[in-house]
């Protein structure tokens, strides 16, 4: 009775443990994009995720660092483990113990800021043009595995019979080789615990990465969370789902091999007993089982992806899914620059492509000065402060002949007004996205749709300071760019009065929950609306209009100051701006273009469809008076701090 | 003898040069930096103006019936963050207790396959894992399905601040249960023999044996799971549908706006709170543990 009392609360627990696993499992295997309407069974994401080179590659990324991590913390932590067993002075204990216990009892946010600061610092320091790095990563989780390998070692340690090193040594045997030979196979046991916890910390580990990440070392969970402008694909589940898999063959191996530990333990008994051993336990055979599961893994991970070493490398910083990645059958851009390139200046090249989840994380990462890009696409807002701040070279336009095919409404914008720093990527027009199942067309037309008490707990609403703001300021009628507090505290109390009503703050979670019918009135991009309505669930219509004024928002290519090969940069913006890499990037992204080959591309307004093109192009009777009038413009470092405790009013809320 | 004695310190001393060395330059320092940014300006010139305006900023706050009330804004985040992590914690040990018990009492290999269990998820970035907790939770999600197919109206989760709850109790369950756990698979049975031979019956045992002895287990599982409970800032933005700003959004919030001296603070403001706390709980505890 009371076995099975607890065996049906261990059933319980572990039902709750892998709920979201098995939902993980179920979506890898969705036909559609969407995370949460499942439309059908497929195995795409897993070929997918085969031919997708970045998240490959970032997993390699996150496996050599986490296998990096443990070795150096096990080695370090059981050097250090032995020193402190045999330590006599009180003293020095307490302070390895107190020291030992922070980085346990240290939030993540604080460790990770923390070595942010010193790295940046002492790169600064030194005048290291990129002072984060897989280096900076790895010192980083050393730091917080190794307490963890230490909780598992001393205590092997301290129960183990003291006399045993000493009777060895007594019997000539020279101290390492005693270590070796006798306390090594004792604490075995607590090593591998160590190993393991170092291991599965490091692999969990997110917040402490994203301080310290850098220049070219992008591990998992960097990717993810900089996929913010779709968002994330079940390829992430179907990464997950085999990560799943392969760990639960490689443990259940451990288990095997720990068996076997075990069974030499009772061996041992029945030897102190004076009773015979049976069976002939092979101590190598573990270790050898172990280094086997180990070495598998990395050649398996080294072998999917032979790196090419090209002597020149061009270092590229771009949001997440925010270029054509040959997903889906699409155009490989990255990969087909680096064929292009071979094939014209006869020179291999490596292109380093990083992904970041908002203007200010880059901004951070370039200012910091920790890192070194060739090329970044940020938004014009950001564009002008960086500019304003000597943070980008002017672009030798000689070496761009493409950029003639540059639409004249895109030049001499607010944020470039001389045409120097920038080539346009992309724009895109803000608007409302409703379901058309929920929403009366009575109520559509105007901004004050987000603000309809109808609709409470229906309405989406931006996660992020200045658009959240730019929705309550176009519905009043205020300039966005205005540098008068007391408008801006218009803006709050509208946004206070809306905050009821809102069911959530959003950035890419959008997609996910308009397309399941979660929440039914949001603005966002046009572009992402045909994005979302690709996937909707049966009983949701997802429609979009544009209200009278609207934000709108143009990503540009520029060079930081950082650069290190600032003519590949040219010729790569070049590439980017070709007939075939602008048309698949327009077509991945779903923004549009400023690029003339593009939206004049019989093609390309084909396979979008007219009633898309026409939606994601509005007519503009001049688009730079429209544009410069309404985009967001830099605030000043205190109006921006300004906004911001407005901003964290309305959170608090 | 005297000769020997002083060999075995140098040696000692080696073993111990390298971690000492780390862990100064890599946990000391850095400390060290939070602190200088937390009581400099941008221009690294020394002010309390951070620190200060973490305890005086004041937001109002305006309740569904319209009426405004004045508040601390980096306070009650605090006492919100702490809040929600004390619910946490109270679960996981609730939950993890007794689960840590039935593995200790368990087959040796069904000690380590549950262990290997509960480490699993853990490999797949907890990212990931909360991602998918968004499609369990939504309104339209698949436990509200799950509770259609028997006929039970739906039940709103995600957002709230059960929502966030859930995300810290299933992200930080590991923490709780594997420090109990290898306390308690280490205990001597014969102390528990020994209180049921006195006559203990297995409540008396749990309260007056057990658990004074897993003592330990169980302050370091609070400590791993409070800690990072405290500081989230994903769990919150995915599971919280962004309504419930923590601690650790405001200091991911102050470094996103590149404003690194306050969010210094911040982080300063929280680490000593937090070395207080600890130090006071392990005060108690180890009174209790080698006193009582």
């Amino acid at each position: 009775m009371k076995k099975s009392a607890s065996r049906i609360y261990t059933a319980i627990i572990f039902a709750f443990l892998f709920a979201p696993i098995i939902i993980l499992l179920i979506f890898s295997f969705n036909e559609g994009k969407s995370l949460s309407v499942f439309t059908g069974f497929s195995l795409k994401w897993y070929k997918e995720l085969f031919n997708d080179a970045n998240t490959l590659e970032a997993l390699k990324n996150s496996l050599v660092l986490a296998f990096s991590a443990t070795a150096i913390s096990v080695f370090l932590g059981t050097m250090a483990s032995v020193g402190i067993n045999k330590l006599r002075s009180r003293w020095y204990r307490t302070a390895i113990d107190t020291v030992t216990n922070i980085p346990m009892t240290n939030p993540d946010i604080i460790t990770g800021i923390s070595l942010m600061l010193m790295f940046v610092f002492v790169g600064r320091l030194f005048g290291a043009s990129t002072s984060l790095n897989f280096l900076t990563m790895l010192i980083a989780h050393v730091t917080f595995c190794l307490p963890y390998v230490i909780l598992q070692v001393l205590p092997k340690l301290q129960q183990m019979d003291k006399s045993l090193a000493e009777a060895a040594m007594d019997l000539g045997c020279p101290p390492l080789r005693a270590f070796f030979k006798v306390e090594l196979p004792e604490i075995m046991p607590g090593i591998i615990t160590g190993a393991i916890m170092a291991f599965t910390m490091s692999l969990d580990d997110f917040v402490i990465s994203y301080f310290t990440s850098g220049n070219g070392f992008q591990t998992l969970p960097i990717r993810i969370y900089g996929m913010t402008k779709k968002t994330v694909t079940p390829k992430m589940y179907a990464l997950a789902t085999i990560i799943f898999f392969v760990t639960l063959t490689l443990l259940l191996i451990n288990n095997i091999v720990d068996n076997e530990d075990s069974q030499k333990l009772k061996e041992a008994k029945r030897i102190q007993k004076g009773e015979k051993p049976e069976g002939d336990y092979n101590p190598r055979k573990r270790n050898m089982a172990l280094a086997l599961a180990g070495v598998l893994v990395v050649a398996l991970t080294f072998g999917a992806f032979s790196g090419s070493s090209a002597s020149k490398e061009l270092n590229v910083y771009n949001w997440g899914e925010y270029i054509s990645d040959g997903s889906e059958g699409s155009f490989d851009t990255i990969k087909e620059f680096e064929k292009w390139y071979e094939e014209n200046y006869g020179e291999k090249i490596t292109v380093n492509y990083d992904t970041f989840a908002s203007n200010e994380d880059m901004y951070n990462k370039i200012s910091s000065g920790a890192v070194s890009y060739d090329i970044i696409i940020p938004s014009d807002y950001m564009i002008a402060r960086m500019a304003s701040e000597d943070m980008l070279l002017p672009i030798d336009f000689e070496n761009i002949p493409n950029y003639q095919y540059i639409g004249e409404d895109f030049k001499g914008l607010y944020y470039d007004p001389d045409n120097q720093y920038t080539v346009p990527y992309t724009y895109g027009v803000v608007g409302v996205i409703y379901d058309a199942n929920v929403v009366d067309k009575a109520d559509i037309g105007g901004w004050d749709l987000l603000w309809n008490e109808k609709y409470a707990n229906k309405i989406v609403q931006f996660n992020n300071s200045r658009d959240a703001f730019g929705t309550a300021m176009f519905k009043l009628g205020i300039d966005v760019n205005t540098t008068d507090t007391a408008l801006w505290d218009k803006a709050h109390e509208e946004m206070i009065k809306q905050r009821p009503l809102v069911y959530s703050f959003v950035m890419d979670e959008i997609f996910n929950i308009m397309q399941s019918g979660e929440a039914s009135i949001g603005a966002y991009y046009a572009g992402d609306y045909f994005t979302m309505m690709e996937d909707q669930a049966d009983d949701v219509d997802l429609q979009f209009y544009y209200p009278e004024h609207t934000n709108m928002f143009i990503d540009a290519m520029c060079i930081p100051s950082c650069a290190q090969n600032k003519e590949l940069a040219e010729i790569f913006i070049n590439y980017m701006l070709g007939e075939e890499a602008a048309v698949a990037n327009a077509e991945y992204t779903y923004y549009a273009s400023p690029n003339r080959l593009v939206y004049e591309n019989e093609t390309y307004i084909e396979d979008m469809g007219e009633e898309t093109v026409e939606i994601l192009y509005p007519e503009f009777e001049d688009f730079a008076a429209e544009y410069n009038r309404y985009a967001y413009r830099t605030l000043s470092t205190d109006m921006l701090s300004y906004l911001n405790s407005l901003w964290e009013t309305v959170k608090v809320n | 003898m005297k000769n020997g004695l002083k060999k075995g310190n140098s040696t000692t001393r080696m073993l111990l040069a390298p971690y000492s060395l780390w862990s100064v330059i890599f946990i000391v320092v850095p400390l060290l930096f939070i602190a200088y940014y937390a009581f400099t300006d941008n221009n690294f010139n020394f002010t309390l103006e951070n620190i200060t305006r973490f305890f005086t900023a004041t937001s109002q706050l305006t309740a569904d019936d319209g009426t405004v009330t004045e508040v601390r804004t980096y306070l009650m985040i605090f006492m919100r963050s702490l809040k929600l992590a004390i619910i946490s914690t109270v679960i996981c040990l609730g939950m993890g207790y007794p689960l840590a018990y039935i593995m200790a009492r368990a087959e040796e290999k069904t000690q380590r396959i549950m262990m290997t269990l509960i480490m699993i998820p853990m490999w797949m970035n907890f990212l990931i894992r909360t991602y998918a907790w968004m499609t369990i939770l939504q309104d339209t999600g698949i436990f509200n399905s799950i509770l259609g197919v028997f006929g039970i109206d739906p039940v709103h989760i995600i957002g709230t601040e059960g929502a966030v709850v859930i995300g810290m109790v299933y992200d930080y369950f590991p923490y709780m249960v594997l420090p109990i756990y290898s306390i308690m698979a280490k205990m001597d049975i014969r102390l528990i023999e020994a209180a049921h031979d006195l006559g203990c019956n297995s409540l008396a045992t749990l309260r007056r044996v057990i658990f004074p002895l897993s003592l330990p287990g169980v302050m370091s599982g609070i400590t791993m799971v409070l800690i990072p409970s405290i500081s989230t800032f994903y769990i919150s933005q995915k599971l919280g549908n962004g309504k419930f700003f923590l601690i650790g959004d405001a200091i991911e919030g102050q470094y996103v706006a590149n404003n690194l001296h306050f969010a210094a603070a911040i982080a300063f403001i929280l680490m000593i709170i937090l070395l207080v706390c600890m130090g006071i709980a392990n005060y108690f505890t180890s009174r209790r543990v080698y006193g009582g």
